[in-house]
């Protein structure tokens, strides 16, 4: 049995904007989605900002209905079955909010505990158990509202596992962190597929998505452009090499120059202070490199690499749609 | 199938959560505490022309007042602050029911709200010289516990109320005179026009005002109190089965329109 | 000196300009009537009811009076303090006292809007009275009424001036705020007559704003000529310029300590 089981799943909002003369706008966020997580595997859906990940999760975990589809979680329907979804899921939608900061950790987790219906005596055991794995243990009893960012999300996990859920759903779990709790913290959710718990991770950063699952469902616009292992997705891209070529000052009209050379299959430009690292997929590899200096006539270049693309290669040729166009 | 008894385990643990969250607020404070007590000062100046024994029933009427300042904006208030916490989410996904929730933190601001007639007994009483009686103690207690669920139920109408019609909020502050004439707090409806009365009698402060000055004064009979408390337990009943609609409107339609998370 | 006259009166205007936007443009129809026709309208009805319950229905003129011309409170102390207290949270204070300008155009300038509303506020009060609690204005001079008006609505301005300077430093603004507005309907006389009033509060009652411009609007309504009640309207007008003087003061305390502190923008 499938642990989550999306079936063409849609979210359509209605935005009604002015006062005097409404306007209606409808906005397409998941357009169609399927896809199926077993248990005790870590799935990522991975996209770009408002590509869809908050939304599915927020209908999988019964926040909100979708306009059309069906979804279960663990079995159970979410939209028929919403109350049985919510006692074996645990979720995060993380950020500052959803806490009570006038309460100190510990007691926060004490009301979760009794609205998760986790007996007294076992959630007297478990939560030192919890603070001790995210890390709070020192910090339990001050209140919320002086936690640091990286504090609160890593309350926000032990939230989630008080009632000990068989599903986890963790929606962009270390945006805003710094590198070192980011880092903590993908190691505590490393841990907990440990213990065999299903998880489905959204994420926008790709190396983190590569790093912790075992499958990535690609998201953008709505709709899902990729489902495969890490190493799957990169071979999407296997056949092509990238040339990462580092100028100086290129001036637009020659970006689109080389974006529109016949052997470019994407160009992406990254900017890094004064210089700008341009990253060239082609299936040529590096005998595409004389070209490619020719039409970089005139601009200063640097550093010249030629390389095996990566999943976040792979990313950028799904995510922009292509697959031959320029 | 949920146990009763973690039902009321999370209710009465909202219920702390309530108290520790209000006990600071200052708006709390102010309208609860420190109105009721103007208004408390007010009605003993201004009644003090019309004689008789009008001590305890100002302190009544007045303590009346903060208990309804307290549903009103408080209780009211329930779950537009979950909201902007950005803890609403998370209880929604929770298998506790949203109400257990609601009913704790109103149970916490109703009891919260009879310190409101404590402290306008202790002001009346100084500023006579002597402790004010209270004619008839027993139906006098037993009043407020009667008030204490009815309130609870009215509360539990309230937050509902605020957040599926967000334009009955923006009266809220025009709520609390309409209440304190309606319902005979510091005067009897008598000084209403009759067409009014019917609304009187379908709020649950009504009854519990008359209750309260009934018992205070030694004007409390079995049939009068009967009357008193079984009216406020009927409408609580109301109070109940309209806000239990009005929570599956506001859940359906949140769940719809996505107004859950923090707008 | 023609320079700075014609600055600091397009910096007056500006202010109240300002304030008229700040007042109208986010207070849509429904929340205007809520506040501004319908609460005072009940403030009204139920101190009336309670009146004529005290002290008989006769009496019920004295209520509707004293509580009509109270709704000065409402935009004298409410939105005069929070137009000064504004700039606080919006962060905008840094500006308001980085400019070379005399500041106290500002100052009253935001002021000036308020105290036509609230002028406004009272006569739809009185308005309230007359439909549906019996008042007689017939023995009322207009003139007279509507310059007592004025002066009290100036000088509760007055208070919310000082309010709102002291605002810019206190925390619990909306506290001190409500406090005062309540505290007026017990000093100033509008539901308490003044002489009934213990010493001590009575000498209260006469460091307040309303208190003798409410006791001249109790004698024009009742027939009074204007002369009769110059006495009162002066000294309500020098009560509000006392306030504003104050206010002033700790607008200027508080600027020096903040640009000496260095902590003006951390407000």
């Amino acid at each position: 049995m499938n642990a989550i089981k999306v079936d063409d799943l849609h979210r359509t909002y209605t935005v009604r904007t002015g006062i005097i003369r409404r306007s209606v706008k409808h906005v397409v966020a998941v357009d169609g989605i399927s896809f199926e997580v077993q248990p005790g595997e870590l799935f990522g859906l991975l996209g770009p900002n408002g590509a869809g990940k908050t939304t599915t999760v927020k209908m999988l975990t019964t926040l909100l209905l979708p306009t059309s589809g069906t979804a279960s979680v663990a079995g159970y329907d979410v939209v028929r079955q919403g109350q049985q979804v919510r006692q074996r899921i645990g979720f995060i939608f993380g950020g500052e909010r959803g806490l009570y900061w006038r309460l100190n950790g510990y007691d926060n987790l004490r009301y979760f505990a009794s609205l998760y219906h986790v007996e007294p005596d076992v959630a007297r055991r478990r939560i030192p158990e919890l603070l001790e794995l995210v890390g709070l243990e020192d910090r339990a009893d001050e209140k919320v509202e002086g936690y640091s960012r990286g504090m609160k999300q890593r309350l926000h996990v032990a939230r989630t596992l008080l009632h000990d859920p068989e599903i986890l759903f963790l929606d962009e779990p270390t945006i805003g962190l710094d590198p070192v709790g980011a880092r903590q913290l993908r190691q505590v959710i490393r841990d907990m597929q440990q213990e065999r718990k299903t998880i489905l991770l959204t994420t926008h950063y790709m190396f983190e998505a590569d790093a912790l699952c075992d499958r990535i469902g690609v998201i953008d616009h709505g709709k899902i452009v990729a489902l495969d292992t890490p190493e799957g997705l990169k071979r999407h891209v296997s056949d092509l090499s990238v040339i990462e070529v580092e100028v100086y000052g290129i001036p637009p009209e020659t970006v689109d120059q080389i974006r529109n050379l016949p052997f470019v299959d994407t160009l992406a430009v990254e900017d890094r202070d004064q210089r700008q690292a341009l990253r060239v997929q082609t299936p040529r590899g590096s005998e595409a490199v004389p070209d490619l200096m020719a039409s970089l006539n005139g601009v200063r270049v640097g550093r010249v690499q030629v390389r095996e693309p990566t999943l976040e290669d792979a990313y950028v040729r799904l995510v922009s749609g292509v697959d031959g166009s320029g | 199938m949920i146990r009763l008894r973690q039902l009321v385990r999370v209710a009465l643990l909202s219920a702390e959560m309530g108290l520790r969250h209000a006990a600071t607020d200052a708006f709390v404070i102010f309208a609860v505490f420190v109105q009721p007590l103007i208004i408390a000062v007010l009605g003993l100046f201004m009644l003090r022309e019309r004689g008789g024994d009008y001590g305890m029933f100002v302190v009544v009427g007045s303590g009346l007042t903060g208990l309804w300042s307290s549903l009103l904006f408080v209780s009211g208030n329930a779950i537009t602050t979950e909201r902007w916490t950005g803890t609403l989410e998370v209880l929604v996904g929770m298998p506790t029911p949203l109400w257990v929730v609601v009913l704790g933190k109103n149970l916490a601001h109703v009891l919260q709200s009879l310190g409101s007639m404590v402290l306008a007994y202790v002001a009346a009483s100084l500023l006579f010289g002597y402790p004010l009686t209270i004619a008839q103690p027993v139906p006098f207690l037993i009043s407020l516990v009667f008030i204490v669920i009815s309130f609870v139920c009215f509360g539990l109408l309230l937050s509902p109320l605020f957040i599926v019609n967000p334009d009955v909020q923006r009266f809220q502050n025009g709520l609390e005179y309409p209440i304190y004439i309606l319902c005979g707090f510091l005067f009897p409806i008598l000084l209403l026009p009759g067409w009014t009365n019917p609304v009187s009698y379908a709020l649950s402060p009504y009854w519990a005002a008359r209750a309260l000055h009934a018992a205070a004064a030694g004007e409390a009979t079995a049939a009068s109190l009967a009357l008193d408390w079984g009216l406020m337990l009927a409408l609580g009943a109301a109070y109940i089965a309209l806000s239990a609609f009005l929570f599956k409107r506001l859940l359906d339609k949140a769940r719809r329109d996505a107004t859950l998370g923090f707008q | 000196m023609i320079r700075s006259l014609t600055l600091n009166t397009r910096l007056f205007f500006r202010g109240a300009y300002l304030s008229y936007v700040a007042l109208f443009a986010w207070l849509r129809p429904v929340t205007y009537l809520a506040s501004k026709v319908v609460g005072p309208l009940m403030q009204i009805l139920f101190f009336a009811l309670l009146g004529s319950f005290a002290t008989g229905a006769d009496t019920i003129d004295f209520y509707v009076i004293g509580n009509a011309v109270h709704v000065v409170a409402l935009s004298g102390v409410f939105g005069v303090s929070m137009s000064i207290g504004g700039d606080r949270w919006n962060g905008t204070l840094p500006y308001l006292f980085g400019t070379p300008a005399n500041r106290l155009a500002i100052f009253v300038g935001r002021a000036i809007i308020h105290v036509l509303d609230g002028m406004v506020g009272v006569f739809l009060g009185l308005l309230w009275g007359v439909l549906l609690l019996g008042l007689d204005l017939m023995q009322t001079d207009p003139a007279a009424l509507a310059l007592t008006i004025l002066v009290t609505s100036f000088s509760t301005a007055g208070l919310g001036l000082m309010l709102g300077a002291l605002s810019l430093i206190t925390v619990n603004v909306m506290f001190v705020n409500n406090f005062v507005y309540f505290a007026l309907l017990i000093f100033s006389g509008t539901n308490i007559p003044i002489d009934r009033l213990p010493a001590w509060m009575q000498a209260v009652s006469s460091g307040l704003p309303l208190t003798r411009g409410l006791a001249a609007a109790r004698a024009i309504i009742d027939g009074a000529s204007l002369p009769a009640v110059s006495g009162l309207l002066v000294e309500e007008l020098l009560i509000g310029l006392g306030y504003i003087l104050i206010g002033y003061v700790f607008f200027r305390w508080f600027e020096i300590q903040a640009k000496r502190r260095g902590t003006l923008d951390l407000l």
